[in-house]
């Protein structure tokens, strides 16, 4: 069984957080089916990473919030890499990352996306 | 059948206490495999699905790889696989009635079976008979699991 590279480009933010559970979860489920995941964050998808931000967003009322699915992602060995250019746009200084994260520039992503079996971007 | 804090441990089983499932020699060296008791305690009681890859049935699994994903509304993991050998087949009635992997786990809710490529030394780390399930019940007091 090789493992197949995935990546899940994850643009969606705290002003959407219905849309903030499902991509980590599939990220942790291709991570057991022994898929190699990593999840790329860029545009508002960068904000889920700040210190303390995904504590505060719930994607259902009453339900687990979005570090519950983020911590559970990063336990199943899912890699996290986050966009430079989007740290600008939301002016975010590196060190309001949570630690797990690799800033990695857009020419990353390309060459990772061709390595890549699939692509699903949310 | 021993019943260690409301999980069924049978005896006859072999586990693999650290990842939840066992594993049962059938004929000509086949092992059936599916999730404890305690695992479906851990996922949290009602399952979505259950799914063996379909593309690694005829291939090798390692032992602790996955040969299959346990999905529910509050958990997504991996079924280890307790042995290595190639993956023959996957029970299909999960892929209509998920849930009987929890509700007859050692019964009608077996995962898979793999054609085990060197089960007498491979079973070394598993556990079995009493001792199996005491060893089992040590995890599950340590880690303060229960079934009630």
């Amino acid at each position: 069984m090789a493992d197949d590279k995935v990546m899940i480009v994850m643009t969606s933010g705290p002003e959407t957080p219905r849309r903030c559970a499902t991509p980590f979860f599939f990220a942790s489920l291709a991570a057991a089916m022994e898929y190699d995941v990593t999840m790329f964050f860029t545009i508002d998808g960068t904000l889920l990473l700040k210190k303390g931000m995904a504590e505060t967003i719930y994607p259902k009322a009453g339900g687990k919030p979005v570090s519950a699915f983020l911590n559970e992602a990063i336990e199943a060995g899912v890699k996290m890499l986050a966009c430079t250019a989007s740290t600008e746009l939301n002016d975010i200084a590196l060190e309001d990352l949570i630690p797990e994260v690799k800033m990695v520039g857009g020419a990353t992503m390309w060459q990772l996306a061709e390595d890549c079996k699939t692509v699903l971007t949310f | 059948m021993a019943n260690v804090r409301g999980c069924n441990l049978p005896e006859d089983v072999y586990y693999l206490i650290e990842k939840h499932v066992w594993a049962k020699p059938m004929d000509g060296g086949v092992i059936r495999v599916g999730m404890t008791s305690v695992a479906g305690k851990l996922s949290g009681g009602k399952l979505a699905a259950v799914t063996v890859k379909a593309k690694n049935i005829g291939q090798e699994v390692k032992q602790g790889k996955s040969v299959a994903t346990v999905e529910s509304s509050k958990f997504v993991g991996p079924v280890p696989a307790p042995v290595t050998g190639v993956l023959l087949r996957a029970n299909e009635q999960l892929t209509s009635n998920p849930n009987i992997a929890i509700s007859d786990p050692y019964g009608e809710g077996w995962i898979a079976e793999i054609q085990a490529n060197a089960w007498d030394a491979e079973k070394g780390v598993l556990v079995t008979g009493a001792d199996g399930v005491a060893a089992y019940q040590k995890k599950m007091e340590a880690e303060n699991i229960s079934c009630q």
